[in-house]
């Protein structure tokens, strides 16, 4: 009988097996089982949706959605209702990065002990504060005036997430019908400002400008010569002007190409890689638990000419509209970024993913960019365009490979210690960045600094 | 007004889900602590004193070898004696000892005996230059203190144990009555059925076969009971028809127990056993029809059988013997060819979940029938070929488990399941959403695979894994009692069962969970599926038998006498 007992330890260990397994499901329940219960298809929600769920609000309190009756409502002006769309999201979950889709189960009363029980409802807040200026998205909205494209405004200091805007958008309180050869309606489901890509243009000589002022001994002090193209092993490279002498501050403030494609030259592929990596132009960065679109910058069978060109924000460069404004950000704030987030009371929300910075670049030489990226608003396109800012910034005119008009960007952020605010904007088909993009960047700047120093 | 009467029903009915998990907990913990204050203490039965070291060796055991191998239950350091020598045996008829193919043999009162041999107090045994005299245990005041401590303690609490287990039901059904979609009294009458079941079956174990102990009955039937509840509101009919199954699981369950009382007599069964468990096989591989991609089914009529869940029954069956005829035969290999026989078969059926709860039985069985570790390496290993062998040649088998680990990936084609019922585990809560509001029950077989994710959706985490975790506290338990048993037959066929039932339980639990991938078996008692039940109770019966309570109360007196006359 004794061996018997002892040799029961085969089944013993079959029920312990069986009781580590049970805690790991036991853990997983607790740390993961909000998101488990988020999902889309969930009955308890899906049947009435959000349509009792909780109240959204922007940063100043304007109702963004509600419930009432049993039925979603949302901001009273069409605008806003458009301009949030992404952010806020409608009642299905078509936007699946939306507020309303990610924190479903959150707005609709879940809650980990009680579940989705009616009697969890009773004891959970529901209700949802974003870190989003609604006005000011309604501002970038109407300035992108029907064009389709991505803004995004952040406080480089806090971290919070003021604009954020992408286009097509529609009405959330009257979703379209839409059908699959509807053109005008591509990528409506999609966050551009997180998801979308697109070629960098002149924006990406930061990166080309950050790798030549660390590696090539006295850059500053160089000067180059542009005549309006140049030949590197018998490809064309081409400028926008004939720029004639410029230093290296004149080549960024002017965008001269034919000194950007020089410099990219003597970096070399393995540096400008280098340096598109560690500024975040191919990092997926996680905003609100959302990834941001992965960039791309690969010179692997780039033939010299080329990796002018992609130096210059060419050639097969693309980048996610979030992680330029983080790249500026990081200029903005000497060297460490700060990943934004949007919601404002973290009770419904872990904590961790709240705060996050990372350092991208040398304290001294993000104030050589820094400097340099003020001239180019200072002394090229005039601060008269900001008229209550002080705004540094580099635009771009990306070329779309195809006959359309090339997409305008803007990137930078402002100075002011009152709105210290980091910035992207893409106009897709837009034309020259600074007076397509540039011109909702400072119009959405300056509705925002308004607000701000209002406090509302 | 309206806002305040849902108030108040949201808090009624929420607390009914509180109530629920409470007693249940405080049920199934009742009846654990019951079967353990309950064990009996160790106290020598008889006591063999040799008469040459004039040394005095407690007998503790129902069962007991003797020999000169250090794993015996009475050592005996002796090189004239064999390692396993022979086995001092107790049945109602009082003791006896059986020689296990000794080579100088054994002697009592300097005869040689053949097989099994009855000895009496103050008999001389010898084995090989050892002589025993058997004495009484230990002197008198003993048999005292047991009558101290024994009889008022336990009379009140299989009665306590009934309510308990008969309130908390009371608490499911109450739920499934009054769940969202509007009152349904149909839940009392399920309930009301049920309660007669339960009260018949204490009835019926107390009063007529006088058992001492009620709490393997209480753990099965409450388990069953709600396994019933959560199908009130899935299908009515279904929750009958478990019913019925239930009261025919009861029955298998007290008649496997009836012939269990006399392991040596059934022990000639065991050639019958296994031709009937191949021929039942061999009925579903030739009529069996398919259902969800195996072959696992006979239809008779409207009556669906599952062949394979009554194998599991005679595989525990065989599995064991008593001490002295394990110790004389040592050989597996019949076992091994039954064994291999049941799991090709189910192979073929592409039944896997129960072949797989076969292959890991059988490998408990032979560690614990002969400590044969390389039977368990060669079993292993031939596993191993034959699962590559398998996937060689059905690569769609292989598919099934592409999902596992990716549910996030795959959760509207591959992962449906899982998914469903991680998500809707979640949106149970602690408490659950109450039984019949669930969304799980829309899911294909969310009321026997995924029967996990269903009982956290609607009863909660706690009462889920409560149940889980009483499955799991059965091993350990029939680990307890083992050297307390009657006989070796029962301590292993006991631990065989229970070790069934906790690969099966694990299997359900954590393939329907994704944390092993779904193979689609049955969790214990909960799962809706008559054969499964069924098994179930029969397999309860291997845990009931090993206890030592469960046969006719033989008082330490009569057995003294018998060994005195
Ligand atoms: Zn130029």
């Amino acid at each position: 009988m004794k061996r018997t007992r002892r040799r029961s330890y085969s089944v013993f260990i079959f029920a312990l097996l069986f009781i580590i397994g049970m805690f790991v499901f036991i853990f997983r329940w607790f740390s993961d089982g909000r998101s488990w219960a988020n999902m889309p298809y969930n009955g308890h929600y899906a049947a009435t949706g959000i349509a009792d769920g909780g109240t959204i609000t922007d940063c100043y309190g304007e109702l963004l959605a509600y419930s009432s009756d049993g039925e979603r409502v949302y901001n009273g002006r069409e605008d806003v209702r458009k301009a949030t769309l992404h952010m806020v999201g409608d009642t299905s979950t078509n936007i699946s990065t939306s507020i309303q889709s990610i924190y479903r189960s959150s707005i609709s009363g879940y809650n980990i002990l009680f579940g989705a029980s009616s009697f969890g409802k009773l004891l959970s807040n529901t209700n949802m504060q974003l870190t989003i200026d609604s006005a000011a998205c309604a501002t970038a909205y109407n300035a992108l005036s029907g064009r389709n494209g991505a803004v995004v405004v952040y406080n480089y200091k806090t971290g919070e997430l003021l604009c954020s805007v992408s286009t097509p958008t529609y009405d959330p309180a009257s979703p379209p019908e839409i059908s699959s050869d509807d053109t005008s309606y591509d990528g409506v489901y999609l966050d551009k400002t997180l998801s979308g890509l697109y070629p960098p243009g002149s924006t990406f000589k930061i990166v080309t400008l950050c790798a030549a002022l660390e590696n090539i001994p006295d850059v500053e002090d160089m000067t180059f010569y542009c005549n309006g193209s140049t030949d590197i092993d018998g490809h064309k490279v081409t400028c926008m002007d004939s720029h004639g002498e410029l230093t290296l501050k004149e080549a960024f403030s002017h965008s001269c190409n034919i000194a950007f494609a020089e410099l990219s030259c003597k970096l070399g592929k393995e540096t400008l890689e280098k340096y598109a990596d560690s500024l975040g132009i191919t990092t997926s960065y996680k905003v609100n638990g959302n990834p941001t679109a992965k960039g791309n910058f690969d010179l692997d069978k780039a033939i010299k000419a080329e990796v002018a060109w992609a130096g210059i924000g060419q050639y097969t460069d693309e980048v996610c509209p979030m992680n330029m404004a983080i790249l500026s950000a990081g200029v903005a704030r000497g060297g460490s970024t700060i990943i934004p987030h949007t919601v404002k009371n973290t009770s419904l929300i872990d904590l961790s993913a709240v705060m996050s910075s990372k350092s991208l670049i040398k304290p001294s030489t993000a104030a050589k960019i820094k400097d340099m990226m003020r001239s180019t608003v200072s002394d090229y396109y005039g601060d008269w365009s900001f008229p209550s800012l002080t705004v540094c910034a580099k635009t771009g005119t990306a070329e779309t490979g195809n006959n359309d008009e090339a997409h305008g960007w803007i990137t930078g952020f402002t100075l002011d210690d009152d709105c210290p605010l980091a910035f992207a904007c893409v106009v897709e088909n837009g034309g020259l960045g600074f007076y397509s993009a540039g011109n909702v960047v400072s119009q959405t700047l300056e509705t925002i600094a308004e607000n701000m120093r209002n406090g509302n | 007004m309206d806002s305040i009467i849902e108030f108040i029903t949201d808090y009624g009915v929420f607390a009914l889900r509180v109530a629920a998990a409470l007693l249940t907990v405080l049920t199934v913990v009742k009846c654990f602590y019951s079967m353990r204050i309950q064990k009996r203490g160790k106290k020598p039965l008889i006591s063999l004193h040799n008469t040459i070291t004039d040394e005095t060796v407690p007998v503790y055991y129902w069962e007991n070898s003797l020999g000169r191998s250090r794993g015996s239950d009475i050592y005996i350091a002796d090189s004239t004696v064999s390692r396993d020598h022979a086995v001092l045996l107790r049945r109602n008829e009082g003791w006896f000892i059986s020689d296990t193919g000794s080579k100088a043999g054994v002697f009592v009162n300097n005869k040689r005996c053949q097989g099994r041999t009855q000895i009496f107090l103050n008999d001389v045994i010898t084995l090989g230059a050892t002589q025993f005299e058997v004495k009484k245990g230990e002197s008198s005041h003993q048999s005292v203190s047991e009558k101290d401590t024994a009889p008022h303690k336990k009379a009140m609490r299989p009665f306590v144990l009934l309510l308990l287990m008969l309130f908390s039901l009371l608490m499911f059904f109450t739920q499934a009555a009054f769940a969202s979609d509007g009152f349904m009294p149909e839940a009392f009458v399920v309930y009301g059925a049920f309660s007669a079941v339960v009260i018949s079956v204490f009835a019926f174990t107390r009063g007529f076969l006088k058992r001492a102990s009620f709490e393997l009955e209480t753990l099965g039937l409450l388990f069953s009971g709600m396994g019933v509840s959560l199908l009130i509101r899935q299908n009515l009919r279904q929750a009958y028809v478990q019913l019925i199954c239930v009261v025919l699981g009861v029955i298998l369950f007290l008649v496997i127990i009836r012939l269990l009382e006399y392991p040596d007599k059934l022990l000639k069964m065991r050639m019958y056993a296994m031709g009937a468990a191949v021929v039942l096989l061999a009925i579903n591989l030739v009529f069996g029809t398919v259902r969800s991609g195996a072959q696992n089914w006979i239809q008779i009529g409207s009556i669906t059988v599952q062949p394979s869940e009554l194998v599991k029954v005679i595989f525990i069956f065989v599995s064991a013997a008593t001490l002295d005829v394990l110790q004389t035969n040592r050989n597996l290999t019949e076992f091994i060819v039954f064994s291999a026989i049941c799991i090709g078969a189910l192979f073929i059926m592409s039944d896997f979940g129960t072949a797989l709860i076969f292959f890991a039985t059988f490998l408990i069985i032979s560690i614990i029938r002969s400590g044969d570790y390389k039977t368990v390496i060669l079993a292993l290993v031939a596993a191993f070929f034959g699962a590559m062998i398998i996937l060689c040649f059905k690569p769609y088998i292989a598919q099934r488990f592409a999902a596992w680990g990716n549910v996030w990936q795959n959760y509207d084609d591959a992962a449906y399941q899982q998914a469903r019922v991680l998500t809707y585990s979640a949106s149970g809560g602690l408490f659950g959403v109450g039984v019949g509001n669930g969304f799980l029950k829309y899911i294909f077989a969310s009321e026997s695979d995924l029967v996990f994710g269903l009982l956290c959706e609607e009863s909660g985490l706690i009462v889920a894994v409560t149940v889980a975790l009483s499955l799991a506290a059965l091993v350990f338990y029939t680990r307890e009692i083992t050297t307390l048993s009657r006989s070796s037959f029962y301590s292993i066929s006991a631990c065989c069962a229970a070790g069934l039932l906790i690969i099966q339980a694990s299997l359900n639990v954590f393939g329907a969970t994704d944390i092993l991938p779904l193979t689609g078996v049955t969790l214990p008692f909960i799962s809706l599926g008559g054969s499964s039940m069924i098994s179930c109770w029969g397999l309860l019966a291997f845990i009931k038998a090993a206890d030592e309570r469960t046969y006719k109360k033989l008082s330490r007196k009569h057995i003294v006498q018998v060994a005195e006359s």
